[in-house]
């Protein structure tokens, strides 16, 4: 089953300002499961992609964040999951664009995140 | 002590005063920054008032001075940067206690008074002027300058000290309310038609892309301009935590806000105090730094007559504000080597920049200006500092970087384009501010 | 789009009583033969304020230019992003301006300098206030 997660910065992930729950080694464990991930947030692409060649983690998209849809558009998944920290630009977002939305908190609960499971 | 805000009768606000009477008889010489932050953390040392006693002691060392020298403080009371302490919040006692504490809790946290930041700085044993001035940076350095001039200090800190909370402010209280006050659903500004805080500007902007045939495009090359040049300064925001250029693809591809203000045409708040150390021309000589004559301050006090500004109103008062800076200074446009007006809302940097005629411009010229070389490299650098766009929300950037410009301590940013001996900095807005006209030279 | 309830107060109850009556109301200062929005108090636009009247206009005005907000504080309208929200200029005196999400107008379509006609539309609790449509 291929899943898709989009994943904001900011609130999010530990290297977001202010920090989030969600750790680059999380994010390593699921892309090395398979997961198509990627980001979504207001921080430019341009730098959202240095964020990730600096944790050297190979990243399917990088978006600006009114561009959710793209990403449901441009890859063929059999789920879709945004995980961001805020409601209207995160969450309210996610679901009107068809994604599922978990907060940063329930989603580092996901056994996705566990490396053994 | 009791500190008064600084009386309107020390601001230059109308046309026709002539020349400042303190003309390059007043100097800027110190410079003292904090670290800034994108909020505060809830440590005592990252506190606004421990940022802003950092920011006067590095501005007295930077001066060479010896405390005990400095006798007067102008500060702004206000440091928020929208976000105001939460009524139902308590007030950290920890932070609150670890200063000498005035008889308000908030003080060093959301708010800064002359008197806690004189109890925490015992080492300013000879302040005898202390004055208020409202919101910004540049009515400090009005009231500073003029101060000064007046006899009332001789070496007096100029202090501006921002806190950022949490949250997205004007997201909660009155815009989540089922019902608000007639007064608020029809006052300027915020409103029951859901205005965001760029609204004024934007709608400002869209008349002018719509009056001289302009479009939001031709904001690249400034958005990208800003940012670089804020990348080169040490004390921004952007350049100590998120070092990003801003190329035109993602400025333009951004979303938008109120279309056609995009998210990076708003700037971000952030955390910093700033202070300068000013002081007579004659007491500058021996100081450790160059000194930076203040060859005259203007202010604006623009009125909008219903709703919101019109793009007819702004330009007629930056016309103003352009022709009382020149008057009050004694100089004229093509004295400038380089502007530093604000810009944190992006859009209305041209406003304030065709209406000081900055390079010969005219009304509906600034876009098209844009698209030609307006590095610190070239001859006609636009907003060296970078401004808000460049280093976050502070509105003390231009005035740093014109002082240090003159002096000639901006490093990488340093305008080679142009010899920096005459200057202007100032804002915040085109229907408000305070403006500052910085020399190399008293005359 | 359902705006937040209003309740007036003292200075533009004037206003929201006409509004729901289906007029539309300004300030006027009968020395200066000015007229005055938003509503302040008339003491604040002329001497002790006896000159100051509410004055009917037509109720006709004209786009002067307009945004389109995607992202807005107001929590009742985030629903309806993005929309419109323009500015209206009233014929009586273009310096008087309201502001306008002109009803039926796609986002990003308006009309600059378009000739528009008041509209009154309940908001929240039932307080009418004024809004603007294109005229045919």
């Amino acid at each position: 089953m291929a899943i898709l997660i989009s994943f904001d910065i900011d609130g999010t992930l530990e290297v977001g300002d202010p920090p989030g729950p969600l750790t680059m080694e999380m994010v390593r464990i699921v892309r090395d499961k398979g997961f198509l991930i990627g980001s979504c947030s207001d921080r430019p692409p341009s730098s959202q992609r240095s964020m990730w060649e600096e944790f050297d983690i190979s990243v399917d998209f990088t978006v600006a964040k009114h561009l959710l849809a793209d990403v449901k558009s441009g890859f063929e998944a059999d789920a879709y999951y945004h995980i961001g920290d805020r409601e209207d630009l995160d969450r309210q977002n996610a679901l009107r664009n068809g994604f599922d939305f978990l907060w940063p908190d329930e989603a580092a609960a996901k056994p996705w995140f566990d490396a053994e499971a | 002590m009791t500190t008064q805000m600084a009386p309107e009768s020390m601001y230059r606000s109308t046309e026709g005063l002539g020349v400042w009477p303190h003309r390059g008889k007043v100097a800027a010489v110190g410079i003292g920054h904090s670290p800034t932050a994108r909020r505060w953390d809830g440590r005592a040392e990252t506190s606004v008032g421990a940022q802003s006693i950092m920011a006067c002691r590095k501005a007295i060392e930077d001066a060479g001075v010896d405390p005990s020298q400095v006798d007067g403080i102008v500060l702004v009371p206000v440091t928020t940067t929208g976000a105001h302490w939460d009524a139902d919040t308590p007030v950290p006692m920890d932070v609150v206690n670890a200063f000498n504490p005035s008889d308000d809790p908030l003080d060093g946290i959301g708010q800064l008074s002359a008197e806690w930041l004189l109890k925490n700085m015992p080492e300013l044993t000879n302040v005898k002027f202390t004055m208020y001035a409202p919101g910004c940076m540049s009515a400090a350095i009005t009231v500073a300058a003029q101060a000064v001039g007046d006899g009332l200090a001789s070496t007096c800190l100029v202090l501006k000290g921002w806190h950022n909370l949490e949250g997205r402010y004007n997201h909660g209280g009155i815009s989540a309310a089922n019902e608000v006050p007639g007064s608020f659903a029809l006052s300027p500004g915020r409103t029951l038609w859901g205005a965001p805080g760029c609204y004024g500007t934007a709608l400002q902007f869209a008349q002018y892309c719509t009056k001289y045939g302009k479009h939001h495009d031709m904001m690249a090359p400034f958005m990208e301009n800003s940012r670089r040049n804020g990348l080169l300064f040490p004390e921004g925001y952007w350049a100590q935590h998120r070092p990003e250029q801003l190329p035109p693809e993602d400025y333009l591809n951004s979303r938008w806000i109120a279309k056609p203000a995009n998210l990076f045409d708003n700037d971000i708040p952030i955390m910093a105090s700033a202070a300068y150390l000013f002081t007579t021309a004659e007491k500058a000589q021996d100081m450790a730094q160059k000194p930076v004559y203040i060859l005259g301050h203007a202010s604006s006090r623009g009125l909008a007559r219903s709703i919101v500004p019109t793009l007819e109103e702004v330009e007629a008062e930056t016309d103003s504000t352009g022709r009382k800076i020149y008057e009050s200074a004694g100089i004229s446009p093509d004295d400038l080597s380089f502007e530093n007006m604000y810009d944190g809302f992006a859009q209305f940097h041209q406003f304030h920049i065709e209406g000081l005629r900055y390079r010969g411009m005219q009304r509906g010229d600034a876009l098209d200006f844009y698209q030609t070389d307006i590095s610190i490299e070239g001859p006609n650098p636009v907003l060296p500092s970078g401004g808000n766009i460049g280093s976050g929300r502070s509105r003390f950037w231009m005035h740093t970087d014109c002082i240090q410009q003159i002096q000639g301590r901006a490093g990488a940013r340093a305008v080679t384009g142009v010899k920096p001996e005459i200057a202007v900095s100032g804002g915040p807005m085109p229907m408000g501010g305070n403006f500052t006209v910085w020399s190399a030279t008293p005359n | 789009m359902v705006k937040q309830g209003v309740v007036p107060d003292e200075t533009n109850k004037p206003f929201f009583d006409a509004a729901n009556e289906g007029r539309l109301v300004v300030q006027s200062c009968t020395n200066s033969d000015r007229l005055y929005f938003p509503p302040r108090p008339a003491s604040e636009i002329c001497g002790e304020g006896e000159s100051v009247v509410w004055k009917e206009v037509s109720g006709r005005g004209t786009i002067y230019n307009y945004c389109v907000v995607y992202d807005c504080p107001v929590a009742s309208l985030k629903e309806d992003l993005p929309f419109n929200l323009a500015v209206i200029m009233l014929d009586e005196d273009p310096g008087i301006l309201m502001y306008s999400h002109l009803p039926g107008v796609p986002p990003d379509e308006v009309p600059v300098g378009a000739a528009v006609r008041v509209i009154f539309e309940e908001t929240a609790n039932g307080q009418k206030v004024p809004e603007w449509v294109l005229v045919d």
